[in-house]
Parts: structure tokens; C-alpha cells; sequence
């Protein structure tokens, strides 16, 4: 069973293009930041918006392209979206039999289907609430049980944590890592956070203003991000640019404000480029350094992120940085919001792609 | 926008009369300045019948008597008499029945210089292209005729049905009015608009400007009924001597107006 | 206050509650009554059932001359009621440009029948049914629609299980509304449809009618009328606090 996309789809002026597939068995993840298209394909999909181009199928059927649009009451999909939706003057066991009763189910059938699908999920106290009386996590459990319910061949989640509070969402991650890994069917993930995008997915399609701009595995792309975008989602230091040549070899990227010093990759031709450096090799200190060190910033503290024994630093030095240094360090340097440090590295440590 | 649409709803409720002219007829006011001991206002209830010749009658009246303003109040001598007896400062009341001056005389503040002022007959008008084909009286009676006349209690009500008795048409005519009208004037509207058939009206509501639009079929002297109009000032009036004055004018020049409009002479 | 309280004040003093009884039992009050709930019934109905559909457009499409239709709407509400009766008259009367019609071909005249008082009642009660009914579609999440459609449920499933029940209260209140301001409706209906006990003479009319001759009579149904108003009010009060 296969989803496969290729559209061109517009909305109040903005126009998103992209091609992918997704097989069951899989879960895909579109991630972009705001703005990017996400929405706009995630409603072709569903059948809320007609493409302006291209064709979308599951499991062999056409439901847009040459043979005109299905509608979405025809489409064997099941959507949790983003502010959930779930009807507010329906109980938890009627929102979720709501999908059967819609198909002819009778009333009595769909509610014990219902009945139990909360069961499974632990809801069954739950089932003659309101949805406005369950918690954030009880609600996205009403919503997630609502659109399986009626066995869909696509499930597609969006935004599926955006709404949920910082401890919630740990909690319903797993839940909907649960639910995904058991679900048989395609499977896409619509979101802009990267923690949850790695999580939940095992490809990632990247959007970026309304094209694709990479896929593949959350490690692939960790390796190897080919935009700024993909950068800062593997939280690597990424700078653009115009890269000139200079005297002894080198390369000096020239972006705004900022002039980083890089080695010129072989066989470039000239023009834009984008260097990554990774966290580990930013050395920070709180004197100018006296070392070889071909790229020296200076600048405050923003934040500081511990993770385990390591912790990323942010400098608003110009152009800003991330640094990643030992805990120990940060209580060595006396480091704090605030605080002025330098941030230095080699030019050799960067990475040059031409854009 | 909810509250505002509940209070128009209720204001609604609260005044069904509201969109009509007042109780029925039109006041012909004219601007009344206040100050000057020259300056007074004379406030003048008459029947509707009467609003063309006593319009006339009061500008001739305000040309005689300068610095006096007129204000008249017609309608139905029913509602004006009610009006009078609850309160209304009128000073003279013109009625087109005696009943009603007398309910002003029994029942309210009372009347002096009463007298009889004019008389008038009734006819029977239809539209100009006679939907019904209304030739004579007999045929008001016929089944399906679209009869309008005025309200029981408004003199040109009752005598149409005074005159149905005498015509002996009495049950078929009544089973055939389609609406009682509030006043006489009323009628001659629905008449003239085309959509009644017929309508029984005073011979001098055939005005100039309705004249092309109706017919008039004549009510046989035998069945017919004369209305007698008595004129009085009302006691407590404000304008006593005025008012006096008023009904003398009526009695005396105001008669060639009134013959002119189609009045019989008292 | 005192603008909508002092009338009120007025009526209640004035009120001759030892004939009330004997007043609002009478022949002439009882069909009156009964015409009045029949009319105002049958306006509400009407102005819902074609309101309901306009509202739908004003809220939900696009058209050319939208802002045109929707002035139209609006217009009865700022219309003297009187002149609304002209106008119908002038539409559906015996020489009306529809009425002509009914009558040449059909023998059909509205006038003076109970079906214009209807009319008169639905014209100028319309406005509140569909100004109600568009609050009530432009509160709606639509996204609640979209969600329902992905369910598997057709337009026609969405619009009753979810749209409908969603606008439950506007809806109650677009009802209400309209009854109420058919209730009182008074120029348009004696103008257009005339007055005739058990035909066309609503309460209000009967009210008017009475005041000529019997003023205490005119304020023991006036009394009646307020009752009603305020038995309209109270329950609207519960759905607006909701």
C-alpha cells in the first residue's frame, strides 16, 4: 500500500510543490518550519483542498489528478489534526463512533466499537465526557481512537504534540509512537518540531517555503543537512553566503554581517555556499584566544542547554553560535546567561557545500 | 447585536400601533410658534369624511383670524370621541354620527354650542374596472364580492350596516366583507387601489383625486341612510372663545365649502 | 430604562385587572389569539426554512451583489411596517406585479386572506431569522465540518449532525425572534391583509381596534402582548448567558 503525492497545491497566494511517497509500514514525516506548506498538504491529502497540479493516490486509487477529485468523505484516510477537533457537543464515545455512524453503521454497533476502542486505550471512564473535560492527553487519545476507527488506509498526524504542554507531550509521544508502529497502514507525521519529527519517523521530508528540500532518514540527514533549515534541525552551526577566494587558498564566506574563513572546496565555481560546523568543535573562553584559530567571535551568552555530561552553549556573537562543551567547562568558565565569552574554531573544521 | 434584536422584538410586541398614522387618521399640523398674545391654537378632532372641507375651512378661518393656527385631528368619531373622554385637549369635536357627540356629552368632559352642521349620504363605490360587476346594491350581496367597510363603532360603519337592513341584505352583504376597515378613508383606499370590490363610503369621499379611480353606484333614497354631523366645543377646551368662534364659522361661511365638497346642509 | 419601562408602568396601572379575566376570554380576544400564534407560528417557520439557505450564502460564499443581498435582507427591519404593506400590495395586491398574475391566471388574491397576513408577518420578521442564523454560521468552527468529512460523513450528515446541533442556540433564537416580531406585527398586516376577525385580525390589530371604543379592553390585551414579550425574553435571557 502506497501513498504517493506529486502535486502543486496553492493557498491564499502561496503555492507548495512537492513529490514523495510513503509505503505502509512506514512512518513518514513532512517537516518544515511554519510557513513552509506542511498545512497546504496536509489538507490535498485529506481532500480538503483540490491540488492545482499533479496527482495524489492510495493503495492504487486516484484521489486527485486526471480523473477529477474525491472527496474526503471518500477517502479511506483517518486525520488527527492539530487543535484535535473533536465535536464539542458529542461525548468521548459518540466522537469516536461518530466516523462509523457517519458510514451506516448502526447506532448501537458503533457505539460498543467505540466503547471498546477507548477500553483499549484506557479511557474507558472517560467515554460520557465532554471533550471539554478531558485532559490534553485523555483528548488526544478521543482523537487518535476517533480516526482509526474506521480501519482508514492512510493516517495522517498533524502537528499531533503542538498543542500539549512540555510534560503531556512526553507522555503522548510514546503513546503516539505506540499507536503508529501498531497502525498497518501509511503513516504521516506532519510537524515542525525536530525532536518529535525524529521520534516518530523513520523519513523525514523536508519542506522549506513551499518545496522540498530534502529526504531521508533522520540520521542521513543529520549527517549530511543540505540547507539551513536541516542544519538547525541537527542543531549544527550553519553559515550562507558568497564565497570568494582568498590570497593563500582559503575561502572567506561572506554572509550578513558576518565574514567566516573556510577551506575552498575543490572544483567550486564560485558564488553562494553554506559551511556547516558542528557544535563540538566551537571552543569557548573568556579571554581573546591566543591560538591558530582562523575565526574568532565574541559575544554573550543566550542560553545553555545541559544534556547528560554535555551541554550546548548559544553566543550571540556575530554571526551566532553553538557551542557544545563539558559541564564541566561550563562551571569552569563560570558560564551563565550573560555572560561575554569567545567563540573560536579552525577553519579547517568547516564543512563547505555550495548551495 | 443579540440584545439590540431582542429589544426591537419586544419593543415590537410592545407597540402594535406603531407604523400606522396615529389612531387612524392624519394630522394636518401646521407649524405652531409659541409667544405673542396674538398667537393662538385651535385644536380641531373631526371626522375623516371632513378632511377635505374642513382643510379648506381652516385656512380661510387662519386667514380671517391672523396669528391662529388650526390643528386638526381627523379620524374615526369613535376613537377621536374616546380620545376626547380620556383626556385629549381638543377643542372642538365634528363628529359624523350624533353617538359619538353624545358619548362626549354623557360619558366625557362634556360639550357646549352643540349643533348640527352638515349632512351626508352614502354611496357605494367600486374600482373603475368593476372586477365584481357591482351595478346596483342588490349585488354587494353576490356570492365572492370582496366587500370592505368600515369598523362597527365608526359611524360610516354602522350606517352601511344600517343600510344592509334596510336593504334587507343584511346576512350575504356582512358574510362578504373581507375587512372592517378603521376609518372611512380607509375604504375608499382599499376601493381604489382595486383590491376590494366594493366599499360603502360617504358621497363626498369620492374626492377629485379618487374620481378616476372608483365608480359610484348610487344607494336608493328608500335604504339609504343621511348621517347627521353635529359640531360642539368641548367643555375644559383651552381656546373656549376661539373654539366658539370656530364652530360659528363653520355654521355660517363654511357651509358654501362644504356644499361645494358635496354636503347636504344640515 | 424609563423609555421602555414607563409604557409598561402605564400599561400596568391602567390595566382594568377586575375585567381582565372577563376581556381575554372573550369571543373576539380568543380568535385573535389563536389567528396571532397561527400567524406568527407559520412566519418563524417560513423565515427559518428560507433564511436558514441565505444565511448559508452570506456566510459561507461568494457572489456578485452579495453586499446588494444582504442590504435586502436588512431592509424590512428599518422599513415602516406601513409602507412594508404598500409594497406588498404593490407586489402581491390584486394589481401587483405577481398578483396580477395569481389573479389573471389562477383567480387567486392574497389579499385580505390569512395567507397575507402571513406574508406581512414573514416579510418583516425574515431579517431577524436570517441576521440570527448568520451570527450563528459565522461562530462556527468550520474546521469541525472538515474534520467530519474526513470521518466519512457526506455535506448532508455533516449539516445534521454536527452544523445543526453546533447552532442549536442560534437557531432557538433565530425562532424566537421572528415569532416574537411577527406577534406584534401590526402596519404591514392591516395595510396588506386587512382586518377581519377569525382572518386576519391578529392581536395587535384587535388591540387597535378596541382602543377606538373601549380603551380598557385595548389595555387588558396589550397586557396579554406583554405577557407573551416577556415569557420571550426570559427565554432568550437563558441562551444568551450561556
Amino acid at each position: 500500500m502506497t501513498l504517493s503525492v506529486d502535486v502543486a497545491a496553492r493557498r491564499g497566494g502561496f503555492e507548495v510543490r512537492a513529490a514523495f511517497e510513503a509505503e505502509a509500514g512506514e512512518t513518514v514525516a513532512l517537516l518544515g518550519p511554519n510557513g513552509s506548506g506542511k498545512s497546504t498538504l496536509v489538507l490535498a491529502i485529506a481532500g480538503l483542498l483540490r491540488p492545482s497540479e499533479g496527482t495524489i493516490a492510495l493503495d492504487g486509487e486516484v484521489l486527485d489528478g486526471e480523473g477529477g477529485h474525491v472527496p474526503p468523505e471518500r477517502r479511506p484516510i483517518g486525520v488527527v489534526f492539530q487543535d484535535l477537533l473533536l465535536f464539542p457537543h458529542l461525548s468521548a464515545v459518540e466522537n469516536v463512533a461518530f466516523g462509523l455512524r457517519a458510514r451506516g453503521i448502526d447506532a448501537a454497533e458503533a457505539r460498543a466499537r467505540a466503547r471498546a476502542a477507548l477500553e483499549r486505550l484506557g479511557l474507558d471512564d472517560r467515554a460520557d465526557a465532554r471533550p471539554r473535560d478531558l485532559s490534553g492527553g485523555e483528548a488526544q487519545r478521543v482523537a487518535l481512537a476517533r480516526a482509526l476507527i474506521g480501519e482508514p488506509a492512510l493516517l495522517l498526524l498533524d502537528e499531533p504534540l503542538s498543542a500539549l504542554d512540555v510534560g503531556t507531550r512526553v507522555e503522548v509521544r510514546e503513546l503516539a509512537r505506540e499507536q503508529l508502529r501498531g497502525f498497518p497502514g501509511v503513516r504521516v507525521v506532519v510537524t515542525h518540531d525536530a525532536v518529535e519529527a525524529s521520534a516518530l519517523a523513520d523519513r523525514l521530508i523536508l519542506l522549506e517555503h513551499g518545496r522540498v528540500t530534502q529526504v531521508g532518514s533522520p540520521e542521513e540527514i543529520r549527517t549530511a543537512p543540505r540547507s539551513r533549515y536541516a542544519a538547525d534541525f541537527v542543531g549544527v552551526n550553519a553559515f550562507q553566503g558568497r564565497l570568494d577566494r582568498l590570497a593563500d587558498g582559503a575561502g572567506r564566506l561572506v554572509g550578513p554581517g558576518a565574514e567566516v574563513v573556510v577551506p575552498w572546496p575543490e572544483n567550486f565555481p564560485g558564488g553562494e555556499a553554506i559551511a556547516l560546523l558542528r557544535p563540538g568543535d566551537v571552543t569557548l573562553s573568556l579571554e581573546a584566544p591566543q591560538g591558530s584559530a582562523r575565526n574568532v567571535f565574541e559575544g554573550p551568552v543566550t542560553w545553555i542547554a545541559i544534556e547528560g555530561e554535555r551541554a550546548r552553549v548559544r553566543v550571540a556573537s556575530v554571526p551566532p553560535l553553538v557551542a557544545e562543551i563539558t559541564v564541566g567547562s561550563v562551571q569552569r568558565l563560570g558560564l551563565r546567561e550573560g555572560v561575554q565569552v569567545w567563540a573560536s574554531f579552525k577553519a579547517m573544521e568547516v564543512q563547505v557545500l555550495p548551495r | 447585536m443579540r440584545k439590540l434584536l431582542i429589544l426591537l422584538a419586544s419593543m415590537s410586541l410592545l407597540l402594535p400601533a406603531c407604523g400606522s398614522d396615529g389612531d387612524g387618521g392624519s394630522t394636518d399640523a401646521t407649524n405652531a410658534t409659541d409667544g405673542g398674545s396674538d398667537h393662538a391654537e385651535l385644536t380641531v378632532s373631526g371626522a375623516s369624511s371632513l378632511t377635505d372641507a374642513f382643510g379648506d375651512i381652516g385656512t380661510a378661518f387662519e386667514g380671517e383670524n391672523p396669528g391662529v393656527t388650526v390643528t386638526f385631528n381627523f379620524g374615526p368619531s369613535d376613537g377621536l370621541a374616546t380620545q376626547i373622554n380620556d383626556g385629549a385637549p381638543v377643542d372642538v369635536f365634528a363628529s359624523a354620527s350624533p353617538t359619538w357627540m353624545d358619548s362626549v356629552q354623557d360619558d366625557g368632559p362634556g360639550v357646549s354650542d352643540r349643533s348640527d352642521f352638515a349632512k351626508n349620504r352614502l354611496t357605494i363605490i367600486v374600482p373603475k374596472d368593476n372586477p365584481a360587476g357591482i351595478e346596483d346594491i342588490g349585488d354587494v350581496a353576490e356570492d365572492g364580492v370582496k366587500l370592505v367597510i368600515a369598523t362597527e363603532g365608526v359611524p360610516a360603519g354602522d350606517y352601511a350596516r344600517e343600510i344592509f337592513e334596510n336593504a334587507g341584505i343584511s346576512k350575504a352583504a356582512l358574510a362578504n366583507v373581507v375587512s372592517n376597515a378603521e376609518d372611512v378613508r380607509a375604504v375608499v383606499t382599499s376601493v381604489a387601489s382595486g383590491e376590494a370590490d366594493a366599499g360603502v363610503v360617504y358621497v363626498t369621499d369620492v374626492t377629485a383625486d379618487v374620481t378616476d379611480q372608483v365608480t359610484q353606484i348610487e344607494i336608493p333614497d328608500d335604504i339609504n341612510v343621511i348621517a347627521t354631523y353635529p359640531i360642539a366645543v368641548v367643555n375644559d377646551a383651552q381656546e373656549t372663545d376661539l373654539a366658539k368662534r370656530f364652530v360659528d364659522y363653520v355654521l355660517g361661511p363654511g357651509q358654501q365649502t362644504l356644499a361645494d365638497y358635496g354636503f347636504l346642509p344640515a | 430604562m424609563l423609555l421602555v419601562g414607563l409604557p409598561l408602568l402605564g400599561l400596568i396601572f391602567r390595566t382594568p385587572w377586575a375585567r381582565i379575566g372577563e376581556v381575554l376570554t372573550s369571543d373576539t380576544v380568543l380568535t385573535a389569539l389563536r389567528l396571532s400564534l397561527l400567524v406568527a407560528t407559520s412566519a418563524a417557520a417560513i423565515s427559518f426554512v428560507l433564511g436558514f439557505p441565505l444565511a448559508w450564502m452570506l456566510v459561507r460564499s461568494t457572489f456578485p451583489g452579495k453586499t446588494f443581498v444582504r442590504a435586502l435582507v436588512v431592509l424590512p427591519l428599518v422599513m415602516p411596517p406601513v409602507v412594508a404593506g404598500v409594497g406588498l400590495s404593490a407586489a402581491f395586491g390584486r394589481r401587483g406585479i405577481v398578483g396580477s398574475w395569481l389573479y389573471d391566471w389562477f383567480g387567486i388574491q392574497l389579499t385580505f386572506t390569512t395567507g397575507a397576513a402571513v406574508l406581512a408577518a414573514t416579510f418583516v420578521s425574515f431579517p431577524l431569522a436570517v441576521l440570527a442564523l448568520e451570527a450563528g454560521l459565522r461562530g462556527l468552527d468550520e474546521r469541525l465540518e472538515d474534520a467530519a468529512s474526513t470521518l466519512g460523513a457526506s455535506r448532508w450528515y455533516v449539516m445534521r449532525r454536527v452544523t445543526l446541533p453546533l447552532m442549536a442556540p442560534q437557531i432557538a433564537a433565530a425562532l424566537v425572534l421572528s415569532w416574537a416580531r411577527a406577534l406584534g406585527e401590526f402596519g404591514a398586516t392591516i395595510t396588506f391583509a386587512g382586518n377581519l376577525q377569525g382572518r386576519t385580525q391578529t392581536l395587535p390589530l384587535a388591540v387597535f381596534e378596541r382602543l377606538q371604543t373601549d380603551q380598557d379592553a385595548a389595555f387588558a390585551i396589550s397586557m396579554l402582548l406583554i405577557a407573551i414579550a416577556f415569557a420571550v425574553i426570559i427565554g432568550l435571557r437563558g441562551r444568551f448567558l450561556r
